[in-house]
């Protein structure tokens, strides 16, 4: 796809990364184990819905 | 798991994967996709597999263990209303509750004024799907899910919490239904994953197929971008439930691009692009799709000519699978062309000649797989599937 073409939010994604490191003031240890954990859990609500519009 | 088994399916496996690459393998692979028919053959009613799922998976296993089939869907009946009743879904219609106990489950499209996602929403839409799924579409196919704005309720949260649990152990026994498939009876599941087209998504579960048409010529551009939108989320998920070895297909499960659904023009520009756009990007990670393509499609091969090599099953409903063959045989592998209403209504010399003249036809130089036209439901006669499986075993050998 082209730059303008793609999504605002990317697929795989409910709420992006950005966001919610804006409600931590502050990280104290490894910044990416917590940006990594809340990707993945954030992608099991992705596929709740796309499935559920998808498969059901 | 036994040596035997193990050595079964390893055969089957090859066998199959060479057919799909559309090559010849030591005989013809038969992947029935048996839906409702399961059941049938092992003494159940449609609302026994639709409502309680370690009963379709038995009946699937139990099919796969009495007849020589290489690969079957783990549960091809697919639908478990456990997991639409816990969302609340609106437009499932369940044996034995909505519709008769042995009637095969039904989906329900509204009124066009009643539709799923209304005609000025698609900025919504085509701004955030994922978001719009959450917060406009759910609340109105769910009987139980508030919509943004409402207090929250008890039905609610419960909807989501017994939703997501379900659909994880639905998913996660899958995984277990097939290592039983190959264990017992060394059979391979035949598909992993799921893929619909963006025009297709807009049909069936948003605007509904009659608002559609009428936005195609209302709006036309809002329904392009719209599956534009929706494409790069489809392929996502596609890609996310395929093979990780690249082995089997992921199912791709064609409704509205058939004749007379579209004009030609209209599939042209409107159901086309999109579709072949997330084919291809599935293609460029190693993974095929089984372009299951129900009703007639015929006067579309000319786009299906244009996908890559090997890059689909081309599975035939409808359409002649003669004139198939001739246009994208050399191509893709097909599969199909035997019609439902022979296996339902046909005599077992029906079925044999039906077979014969597949066989004969499609399959000399590899590159076929032997199933029914469409889904297998309860209709279809137990020594029909009996003869299909028989006469192929015998005759289909290279």
């Amino acid at each position: 796809m082209s730059e303008q073409e793609k999504p605002k939010i990317e697929p795989g994604v409910c709420i992006p990364w950005e966001e919610k490191r804006k409600e931590f003031s502050q990280i104290t240890g490894d910044e990416e184990l917590v940006k990594r954990v809340w990707e993945e859990v954030d992608a099991l609500g992705y596929l709740y819905i796309w499935q559920c519009l998808l498969s059901f | 798991m036994s040596d035997e088994m193990e050595q079964r399916y390893a055969q089957r496996m090859k066998r199959y994967v060479t057919a799909m690459r559309n090559e010849k393998p030591d005989m013809v692979p038969i992947r029935p996709f048996v839906a409702e028919f399961t059941a049938k053959y092992a003494g159940y009613t449609c609302q026994e597999v639709t409502q309680d799922y370690e009963k379709a998976f038995a009946a699937a296993r139990k099919c796969a263990a009495d007849f020589d089939w290489d690969a079957v869907v783990a549960n091809m009946v697919y639908g478990w209303s456990g997991l639409t009743q816990a969302i609340g879904l609106k437009y499932y219609a369940v044996p034995g509750i909505e519709i008769p106990p042995d009637t095969g489950f039904q989906y329900r499209e509204p009124p066009e004024e009643g539709a799923w996602m209304q005609p000025d929403e698609y900025d919504q839409l085509i701004a955030d799907p994922t978001g719009y799924l959450f917060n406009v579409w759910l609340p109105r196919v769910s009987a139980d899910v508030c919509a943004t704005g409402e207090p929250a309720s008890y039905r609610n949260n419960l909807s989501f919490l017994k939703g997501g649990m379900a659909m994880l152990q639905y998913f996660g026994d899958f995984g277990t239904q097939a290592a039983l498939l190959r264990s017992e009876s060394g059979t391979v599941s035949a598909i992993a994953g799921i893929l619909k087209a963006p025009f297709d998504i807009i049909a069936d579960k948003l605007r509904g197929y009659r608002a559609l048409c009428m936005d195609m010529f209302r709006q036309p551009d809002k329904v392009l971008v719209a599956c534009e939108a929706l494409a790069p989320h489809l392929l996502h998920v596609a890609a996310s439930g395929a093979d990780p070895d690249r082995n089997v297909p992921v199912g791709l499960w064609l409704h509205r691009g058939c004749v007379p659904f579209l004009s030609p023009d209209q599939f042209e520009k409107f159901y086309w692009p999109t579709l072949k756009q997330i084919i291809e990007g599935l293609w460029e990670q190693g993974i095929q799709t089984l372009f299951y393509a129900e009703g007639e499609w015929n006067p579309n091969l000319k786009y299906i000519a244009e996908l890559p090599e090997q890059s689909i099953i081309y599975h035939v409903d409808r359409g002649d699978i003669f004139e198939v063959h001739k246009a994208v045989g050399h191509k893709f592998c097909l599969s199909g062309g035997v019609p439902n209403e022979l296996l339902a209504f046909g005599t077992p010399d029906q079925v044999r000649d039906c077979c014969k003249k597949v066989i004969d036809g499609v399959a000399r130089d590899g590159g076929y797989i032997m199933d029914a036209s469409a889904i297998i439901q309860n209709d279809a006669k137990v020594e029909n599937i009996m003869v299909m499986t028989e006469f192929t075993r015998e005759y289909g050998v290279y």
